[in-house]
């Protein structure tokens, strides 16, 4: 299948720093892709670059197999609204679902009309007043609705309580079943959507540090815990993540998959194994590529 | 084609903001001054400037449109020229539709001889000297020159930033006040008050278009690099 | 429902298997779809997707086309005898493995096992 976003070592330089450093994707049609990663590791940037609402300093950027600047041919097949996405001065949630329903080619009013209930969305008062969740509602519903073949969600969840967040899952995943598109949604909240991205793709400080299958990540690593010397010995030569002790019990986690020998041998150590969370392995994996493995002591 | 008049309609869809705004502004001044006069005991035409009122606010809404309207098309995924034209069109219509506002309010003037209190808002003689096709475009004209002014203002700081805007503005009246010194020195003004008054308020009108033209391409350049 | 841990497609394999080992999917029934185990479970259709294939690969399931996905014909028996086989690793070498930890050997664990037995099943050893 042909990639339907691929980007070569795309860089983007503000001043001295990289907000995207030489970040290489390429995503086939036709799924959900989770694009994780702290605060200013640069997901935005990245969404936006690949809708033309940002420039790159250097890279190759292809979209539909071209470049999406000025090109409304790609464009018009995108969506991508932004987390305090702006709008015009005095409009109405209802002036805004018009004006998206214009410019989207398979903008379903029925799916937003159905969405501006559930999210009971005030459609005549003024944007500037809505609350902060039913501002994200709004935008919600645009890349709902719009039905556009690539759909960028830039951490949709602001604002919006945990009864609206599960609205807004259970109605991608129900559209999408029905209407299969790309979907590439940024979030925080990595445990909340863990079991809706078929991809997860983990952005640090620039640059990509991975990006598999979920299910593939899923058993990535592993929890021991125990005696701290016994833990610490099994532990060594391994790629530890981190490091938790409390007394004389430590808590390591350690990416690898273990056979079932391996598991055998730590049971008979009286060695406990607990699962990593997608969200912690993420975590890990980012305290990681920034800073020395970390020890932490709790007294 | 198509997507670019669906940027007229965007612009559109709040019919508050190019129609119903300056309309109210307008007719707002325009009652005010007619109060005004009524007061003043005195037959002779009154004239006032009340027309300017709604001018300033293509101003407002030229600056509007690149500071919120323009973030809100890119979530609509419009690129950035079908945007720059649309919204220019729009403005271009706008600013005929106040220019005809103009025109509709002078007529009512001449027919009920000022309101009745011989007070003139619209038709002020040195804009009417060339008949109504010359008021039209002097309207027409600084409606959509404030507008593209705002836009070209916004587009300049969005994109270059505010260090940038400051010194074009700097530049422009450092400019000016060099001419202006120029002309003093070099005794041109003798010259120049003729030369405007044999345009006329319609010559200087289209020397106007001129200029606005000119600032549509730096904002059209300034626009390509713009960032929501 | 959900585990951590453990690739979700897997998990989504071993309920549909829990339910035709229990009994209550039967043999040449239909099966859910991979939308509705997608809605029920809130997943991606995708990764519902993934377990049905494994499980039609297994033989567990099969494809009418037009309609949907089944329980195979020996379906039960198939799992069974998987299960067994993964039944010492699975169950047995955690139980020797904690009661060595308390100090159990193999006969108190026999009598262990005879004793809740009885208890579970109601006849003696």
């Amino acid at each position: 299948m042909t990639a339907v976003i691929e980007v070569q070592d795309l860089t983007k330089t503000y001043k001295d720093k990289n907000a995207l450093d030489r970040v290489t994707l390429s995503l086939e049609p036709g799924a959900i892709y989770g694009l994780l990663g702290r605060n200013g590791a640069g997901k935005t940037t990245l969404m936006s670059i690949l809708t033309a609402q940002n420039f790159e300093t250097s890279g190759t950027v292809r979209v539909f197999g071209e470049h999406p600047f000025e090109n409304a041919r790609v464009l018009n097949r995108t969506c991508f609204v932004r987390e305090s996405q702006k709008y015009p001065d005095d409009a109405t949630p209802r002036h805004a679902f018009a004006a998206a329903r214009l410019f989207f080619p398979n903008w379903d009013q029925a799916l937003a009309d159905e969405l501006i209930g559930e999210f009971q969305v005030p459609l005549k008062q003024r944007i500037k007043k809505l609350s902060r969740g039913q501002l994200s509602a709004v935008g919600v519903i645009i890349g709902l609705a719009s039905r556009a073949e690539i759909t960028f969600f830039d951490e949709p969840y602001l604002g919006l309580d945990a009864v609206a967040r599960q609205i807004f899952y259970d109605r991608l995943l129900e559209d999408y079943a029905e209407h299969p598109r790309t979907v590439i949604l940024s979030s925080h909240l990595i445990d909340e959507v863990a079991n809706l991205i078929e991809k997860v793709i983990v952005i640090d400080d620039g640059r990509i540090i991975l990006n598999e299958d979920t299910d593939a990540v899923r058993d990535r690593a592993v929890t021991v815990i125990g005696d701290a010397a016994k833990v610490d010995a099994w532990a060594s030569g391994r790629d530890v993540l981190h490091r938790d002790a409390l007394g004389n019990v430590a808590s390591v986690t350690v990416l690898g998959r273990l056979s079932a020998a391996e598991r055998a041998e730590l049971a008979d150590a009286g060695l406990d194994l607990a699962p990593v969370s997608l969200q912690q392995l993420v975590i890990r994996l980012s305290q990681k590529a920034g800073t020395p493995a970390e020890t932490e002591e709790v007294r | 084609m198509r997507r670019i008049a669906n940027v007229v309609r965007l612009q559109m869809i709040n019919r508050q903001t190019f129609i119903w705004t300056p309309l109210i502004i307008l007719v707002g001044a325009t009652l005010l001054s007619v109060f005004v006069y009524a007061m003043i005991p005195v037959d002779t035409p009154k004239y006032g400037g009340a027309a300017n009122a709604p001018l300033w606010y293509f101003l407002a809404i030229g600056i509007g449109a690149m500071t919120y309207t323009f973030p809100f098309s890119q979530a609509l995924s419009i690129t950035r020229r079908e945007f720059f034209l649309g919204t220019m069109l729009t403005a271009v219509l706008a600013s005929a539709f106040m220019g005809v506002l103009f025109l509709l309010g002078a007529g009512i003037e001449v027919a009920t001889h000022g309101y009745g209190v011989n007070g003139y808002v619209f038709y002020l003689d040195w804009l009417w000297e060339a008949g109504p096709f010359g008021a039209f475009v002097v309207y027409f004209t600084l409606a959509l020159g404030l507008f593209v002014l705002g836009f070209t203002g916004a587009t300049i700081f969005k994109t270059w930033g505010l260090t940038v805007l400051t010194i074009s503005w700097v530049v422009v009246a450092l400019l000016l006040i060099g001419l202006v010194f120029l002309a003093t020195r070099l005794g041109w003004w003798g010259g120049f008050w003729e030369g405007v008054m044999t345009l006329g308020a319609l010559g200087l009108a289209l020397w106007g278009l001129v200029v606005i033209a000119g600032l549509m391409g730096i904002s059209f350049l300034a626009f390509r690099r713009a960032t929501p | 429902m959900i585990e951590e841990g453990k690739p979700l497609f897997l998990q989504i394999a071993e309920q549909i298997e829990d339910s035709i080992l229990d009994g209550s999917l039967t043999e040449e029934a239909q099966a859910p779809s991979t939308n509705e185990l997608a809605a029920f479970y809130r997943i991606n259709p995708a990764t519902a997707a993934k377990g049905v294939t494994m499980l039609t690969d297994k033989g567990v399931l099969y494809k009418r086309r037009g309609i949907g996905m089944f329980v195979a014909a020996g379906a039960k028996d198939i799992l069974l005898g998987e299960r067994r086989a993964a039944f010492a690793e699975r169950y047995i070498d955690p139980l020797l493995a904690e009661a060595r930890t308390l100090g159990l050997d193999a006969s108190d664990l026999a009598a262990l096992l005879s004793e809740r037995a009885a208890r579970t099943e109601g006849t003696p050893a």
